[in-house]
């Protein structure tokens, strides 16, 4: 099972969904909510970052191969934050800006950021920062 | 006196099974079929928290839900959208509309609705 990376400091809730079949794809908007009320997010902003996982976890499903969504507090200086993300390797032979722009067209609205991580392999980053607002 | 909920839901099987679970937490639960009447409902006599579906025939629950938060009568009653329309631009729509939670009907429903009801403040937590 794959490790959760990120551009930030990692800090708990470190969950993560093992997406195999569709079912998967309700536990992790159920894993999702529970990981963004850990933090503090209001219920909309949890249905938010809910929708943005399991489109996520639909996305992952369709390549046809098991892969694991990870989810986890993330700190940048005073700001905190939920990342949602997986490894994507099938990615590896597509125009990163293309895959990017794909990606915030179906997801941009739910989420800060989208990020294409490439160190090793592609993968998927989203991140929603808690504020006033949000919690 | 147990805090009343309007539930706008044209299934009445859904209906049924969504009122057993507010009414499991104690609280008393108006049904209205669909949209115009869930209107009529809520304005007459403005209950604690609307759990509106997205799916009604005559106007849908994003119109209902515009028309709640714009009117002052009822703009401050919480709603919940309970629905099966659960992809991002239906939540971004949901939400734009002014919900306070958008909920997928999955099996994990009825616990995110008390969840969220605890959150509002509607229960106890």
């Amino acid at each position: 099972m794959s490790e959760p990376r990120s551009p930030y400091k990692m800090r708990p809730p470190v969950l993560q969904v093992r997406v195999e079949d569709s079912m998967d794809i309700m536990i992790v908007r159920d894993t999702t909510r529970r990981a963004a009320s850990l933090l503090g997010f209001s219920p909309a902003h949890r249905a938010q970052l809910a929708s943005a996982a399991a489109a996520l976890a639909e996305l992952v499903l369709k390549t046809g191969e098991a892969h694991t969504i990870h989810l986890n507090g993330v700190v940048d200086g005073l700001k905190t934050g939920l990342q949602i993300s997986s490894e994507t390797p099938w990615l590896a032979n597509f125009s990163p800006n293309n895959v990017l722009v794909a990606l915030k067209s179906k997801m941009g609205d739910l989420v800060d950021e989208i990020i294409l991580g490439s160190e090793e392999s592609p993968t998927i980053v989203m991140v929603m920062w808690l504020n006033n607002s949000r919690g | 006196m147990a805090l009343e909920v309007l539930l706008v839901e044209d299934s009445k099987t859904q209906a049924a099974q969504i009122k057993e679970t507010l009414e499991s937490v104690g609280l008393r639960v108006r049904v209205a079929y669909d949209g115009p009447d869930g209107l009529r409902e809520a304005i007459a006599n403005p209950p604690a928290l609307i759990v509106l579906d997205v799916k009604l025939p005559t106007m849908d629950g994003f119109q209902v839900c515009r028309r709640l938060k714009r009117n002052p009568a009822t703009q401050d009653i919480p709603v919940i959208m309970l629905t099966e329309k659960a992809g991002p631009k239906a939540t971004m729509d949901g939400l734009r509309a002014g919900a306070d939670d958008y909920i997928p009907k999955d099996i994990f429903a009825s616990e995110h609705l008390i969840d969220t009801l605890q959150e509002l403040g509607i229960l106890e937590e």
